[in-house]
């Protein structure tokens, strides 16, 4: 395998300063996920991976190391080069769904694809609507749907780009036990169909047992991983990648 | 990102957001209406005057003096062929009822106006019966105005005639409406029309009679515009050589009358400009309390890929769309006060010369309420660059601290746009830079005074009372729109505090009771040997404080030699020079040389009244030259001090006298007082008249003029009281106008102070609840906001009551030179004032709050 991970983490620390001294959130991380992988991040709270995802999306800097997107560093990128990165190669899901509140359903789903000026977005948007069963709420606000709804807007939104990397922070951590395993049938369909690399952040070992690959945080340190055995294309190791 | 899709994004942004952005065009509209209500009342008078010139002055040409042409003065050769002119003599008089039964009839004060056929060349009088002048006014004959035969007490059943000076006159005409008299209520009396003939019947006109004259000449018609110029020039050439006459062109558009109005105009204008700043406050405060609650958008939407620049376009943009929305609808309200005003206001305001459409006024408006908009919500936006994407994944990643440098260019852009808005409003540069440092300088005392309420809170014992505590704490807590609501409360009172203060007391200084020694009438005209009888008429009917002197009329001609009309040639190359050079407009300069022109009013005396101190110098000390004492003040505009000399042309014969000593005066008792008293012994055989004054009885007045009328009708009473009276009048309508500008501020600041108050309503919504799922009522939860808003309104109150009350002894001490007056039940009314409109206005936006039910409130969060 010498194809170029997509995504790569070298030595990658964050602390923060808190009260007088640095508290670690991430202390050294290395990681490799291959093209079209699926890995699970899972952890107590606070070991984090709520940061590990906030930094592959250039939403947060680290205080030293590497984040190589398809090879290229990103942490050098000004704000402007993280934004328009993310318009084009990323997509998110988060558990509180964060849809704007002032703006339809389907205004939600458009959202990304106006920032890239994608002709047909609105034919786009329709479609992704129906993917996920809401093709007759797109006039709703969020407010008017519930919380499965909502989330269901959110990986239209997400996929909406077709992005090449999607990162899921614990998409079904706010919703009861059926509507969460529609989500994430949904999500690991929408996937599927686009070929999209993922990083879920999860506590739920059930869901994470559906992923390529397991990752275990614990303060800040990767403490294990674990690779399902039905997993295909098996990536080469962290190790070897590097 | 294409710009329609920002324009898109920019509307979607303003959904759900009604109630908030009502408060920033609430704040906007209110201030842009002020501005545009005064600057389209100023274009819309002055464009009215310039539209209506040639029926202003009636005349395309017109020569005013106080005195009558000279005999050799051949005007008809200075004038294209076809030219027509028509003489004109004004004067206050008095005219009274025909005498019955022996007893004099009443009496009433008038303006008297005697023409020639012609009057007026242009515009129309409003005459019944509707016949020229020309034909109404036989030698017996006058048109008069219809309040007159009511004041005179005629009976139109019977023949409607009564008496000028010695002889009798038929009303011929009643007339409602004369071209070139454009009320702002200064008017003496009613109006009077005679021809030449009749004045000349009447007798009243003797040497050194108040009379001015004025010839009016219409060009032929097709007489190109530039010939009018020069025609005026030729004769200005062919004059004498002194500002005695005046030549006037009705393209020249009543330039002094003008000119007062733009000064009323630019002061108001000032007034106006102040609300809108105020309500620059509230716009700045509704965008950051916006903002906050956008935090959470704005991380999503940068998380989304918006570049910063993108977002702060998209909030500017947004801005510059509500500043639109808020102009657009304080020019309709601007408009709607614009019309109306001239009829509300019409005896200061001829509304009839009031041109209502200014499109100037109106874009004036749209643009320093757009400016102002964006301006003052420049430092909230510029918090933006720094909302950090991470938000998203936590709720606690707070807004960064904005760059200082970033700070510190958007408060130096707002310093600087405030000073070009304020150019804009006023052109004066001097003007601006006072206004925008006042400004600032009472906004910094108002925001350390509040940041050091707020920090001092902290530090108090803790109240037993949990309302107060809380009401208290609420002041001090981050976030809180304390400072910012006491501003902008704070100069609203400050505002509307020192107008009208100043206003009363000035009201006050003229409606007082007059001094108990002071005269209550003035009689002027009086020639030398009526004055014997006039004095025996006062003191029959138990006038006391009689008091009379000498008046000579000259011009002074020259200052130590030089003639004056070369220095006053001087002066105003010189100010036309210091003007070009971009100088302001110098009134004094102008009074200056006005005191070297005019016509002066000389007495003789051996002793100075007693309101008069000699501050250098020595009264009549020099045995061997005539001698003049002068008013300190005045001989500062003449630029003259103690030894110079003074020539004077005393009605064709020269004199020259040297100034020995200065004088102050107190104006205040209305005694008679000249700012020039010659020595005795030098002017008693000039050509003289004698002006008087009297204490009377109150409401004998009348009854003493219709004695006067009856028989000295040439002699003037005019009773200080009504005059005093009728200058209040105008003052009062005038003050009322500032103050009604005035409570645009503080509207501004009830707007601001709720906008402030309704912005935190969702985090207010959660203190509610929380508050009272911890078990408080509804009635103490109440109870803790009021108290909040009592003390933001009492601070506000208290330190807007300190600092207008400062700013109003300053006005009326250094400005208006009238003694001081504290006046602490207004001061404490305005305190008083401020904290109930803040509890009312709090409370009023609270109310949403208060209602919710709690579980609603904590289920969204």
């Amino acid at each position: 395998m010498t194809s170029t991970p997509r995504i790569e983490l070298r030595r990658l620390f964050r602390r923060l300063p808190s009260g007088g001294r640095d508290l670690t959130i991430l202390d050294g991380i290395d990681l490799s996920i291959a093209v079209g992988e699926f890995v699970a991040v899972l952890g107590p709270s606070g070991s984090g991976k709520s940061t590990l995802l906030a930094l592959m999306a250039g939403l947060d800097r680290p205080t030293s190391g590497e984040i190589l997107l398809d090879g290229r560093p990103i942490q050098a990128l000004s704000e402007d080069g993280l934004a328009r990165l993310r318009r084009a190669e990323l997509g998110f899901v988060f558990q509180s769904f964060q849809l704007l509140g002032n703006l339809t359903a389907r205004e939600n789903v458009l959202l990304p694809l106006e920032l890239l000026d994608s002709p047909g977005s609105g034919a786009r948007a329709d479609e992704l609507l129906a993917e996920v069963g809401l093709q007759d709420r797109g006039h709703h606000y969020p407010t008017q749907l519930s919380g499965g709804e909502q989330q269901r807007v959110a990986l239209a939104r997400a996929f909406a780009t077709r992005p090449p990397i999607l990162l899921a922070d614990e998409p079904t951590g706010n919703l009861d036990g059926a509507t969460g395993r529609k989500i994430l049938e949904i999500l690991l369909d929408l996937r599927e169909r686009h070929g999209t690399t993922m990083v879920l952040v999860t506590h739920d070992p059930a869901v994470a047992a559906l992923a390529d690959r397991r990752i275990h945080l614990r303060d800040g340190r990767i403490e294990r991983e674990e690779r399902s055995a039905a997993s295909s294309p098996a990536p080469a190791a962290t190790e070897s990648a590097a | 990102m294409k710009p329609r899709t920002l324009f898109t994004w920019m509307l979607r942004e303003s959904r759900g957001a009604f109630g908030r952005f009502a408060f920033f065009v609430a704040c906007l509209a209110v201030g842009v209406a002020a501005v545009v209500a005064i600057a389209g009342l100023a274009a819309g008078l002055d464009s009215g005057i310039r539209s209506e010139a040639r029926q202003l002055l009636a005349a395309d040409l017109a020569i005013e003096s106080r005195r009558a042409l000279p005999d050799a003065f051949d005007l008809a050769q200075l004038l294209p062929a076809g030219s027509r002119t028509a003489a004109m003599r004004e004067m206050v008089t008095v005219v009274a009822a025909l005498p019955q039964n022996g007893k004099p009839g009443r009496s009433q004060l008038v303006e008297l106006k005697a023409v020639e056929r012609g009057y007026p060349f242009y515009g129309k009088l409003a005459v019944v019966p509707a016949r020229p002048l020309s034909a109404l006014l036989a030698p017996d004959a006058a048109v008069v105005a219809p309040e007159l035969i009511g004041a005179l007490g005629l009976r139109r059943d019977q023949p409607l005639l009564f008496r000028i000076g010695t002889a009798d006159f038929r009303v011929a005409g009643e007339v409602s409406a004369e071209p070139d008299r454009v009320g702002i209520g200064t008017a003496f009396g009613p109006r009077v029309f005679l021809s030449m003939a009749g004045l000349e019947r009447a007798g009243l006109i003797a040497k050194g009679s108040r009379v001015s004259y004025k010839t009016l000449i219409a060009l032929p018609a097709g007489v190109p515009a530039d010939r009018l110029e020069k025609i005026a020039e030729q004769l200005r050439a062919a004059l004498p050589a002194t500002e005695a006459y005046r030549v006037e062109t009705f393209r020249q558009a009543q330039p002094q009358l003008r000119r007062s109005f733009a000064q009323v105009g630019r002061f108001l204008g000032l007034v106006a400009l102040l609300s809108l700043f105020v309500g620059g406050i509230g716009v700045a405060q509704s965008v950051r309390a916006w903002l906050a609650g956008r935090l959470d958008a704005i991380a999503i939407l940068k998380c989304l890929g918006l570049r910063p620049r993108e977002v702060l376009a998209l909030y500017l943009g947004q801005t510059a769309l509500l500043g639109l929305v808020g102009s657009l609808i304080g020019i309709l309200l601007g408009a709607a006060v614009q019309a109306a005003v001239p009829h509300l206001f019409g005896d200061l305001i001829p509304a009839a010369l009031v041109r209502p459409w200014q499109p100037g006024a109106l874009l004036r408006g749209l643009g320093l309420g757009v400016g102002v908009a964006l301006l003052f919500s420049l430092p909230p936006l510029a918090g933006l660059l720094r909302v950090p994407p991470s938000r998203v994944l936590r709720r606690d990643a707070e807004p960064l601290p904005v760059h200082r440098a970033t700070a510190g260019f958007a408060f130096v852009a707002l310093a600087a746009g405030l000073l070009a808005l304020t150019f804009a409003q006023t052109e004066s540069l001097l003007l601006s830079a006072q206004f925008v440092g006042a400004l600032t300088l009472a906004t910094a005392l108002l925001a350390v005074a509040a940041t050091l309420l707020a920090k001092s809170i902290g530090r108090l014992p803790r109240f037993s009372s949990i309302a107060l505590r809380h009401g208290l704490g609420a002041l001090a807590r981050p976030g809180a729109a304390t400072v910012g609501a006491i501003v902008a409360l704070g100069l609203g009172v400050i505002t509307v505090l020192t107008m009208s203060l100043v206003e009363r007391r000035i009201s006050h200084e003229l409606s007082r009771e007059l001094p108990s020694n002071a005269p209550s009438a003035f009689l002027v005209d009086i020639q030398p040997e009526q004055w014997a009888g006039v004095r025996a008429l006062l003191t029959r009917a138990r006038a006391d404080k009689i008091d009379s002197v000498p008046v000579v009329m000259a011009r002074i001609s020259s200052i130590n030699g030089r003639p004056v009309d070369r220095i006053a040639a001087e002066r105003k190359k010189r100010q036309e020079q210091s003007e070009e050079q971009g100088g302001n407009e110098n009134r004094e300069e102008r009074g200056r040389r006005w005191a070297l022109t005019r016509e002066q009013r000389l007495t003789y005396l051996e002793k100075l009244p007693a309101d008069n101190v000699v501050v250098a110098g020595k009264l009549w000390s020099d045995p061997t030259h005539g001698e003049v004492s002068l008013e300190k003040s005045f001989a500062e505009d003449l630029g003259v001090g103690l030894g110079s000399k003074l020539g004077f042309d005393v009605q064709g014969v020269p004199l020259t006298l040297v100034v020995t000593s200065l004088r102050t005066v107190d104006w205040g008792t209305f005694g008679i007082n000249f700012y020039l008293v010659v020595e005795p012994g030098i002017l008693e055989q000039a050509p003289q008249q004698r002006v008087a004054t009297a204490r009377l009885a109150n409401g004998s007045e009348q009854h003493v003029q219709d004695l006067l009328a009856a028989s000295y009708p040439n002699v003037t009473f005019l009773r200080i009281r009504e005059i005093l009276g009728k200058i209040l009048g105008v003052l009062q309508r005038i003050g009322l106008g500032v103050r009604f500008l005035g409570g645009f501020t503080v509207l501004s600041g009830i707007a601001i102070l709720a906008g402030a108050i309704s912005a935190g309503s969702v985090r207010r919504g959660r203190e509610v609840a929380l508050l009272k799922t911890l078990g408080m009522t509804r009635r103490q939860v109440a109870t803790a906001f009021a108290v909040e808003y009592a003390l933001i309104g009492g601070v506000a109150g208290l330190l807007g009551a300190g600092t207008g009350a400062a700013l109003t002894w300053g006005v009326i001490t250094r400005g208006f030179e009238l003694p001081w007056e504290a006046e602490p039940a207004r001061l404490a009314l305005a305190v008083v004032f401020s904290i109930v409109l803040s509890v009312i206005a709090g409370l009023a936006a609270s109310v949403r709050a208060l209602e919710r039910r709690p579980i609603e409130v904590l289920r969204t969060e």
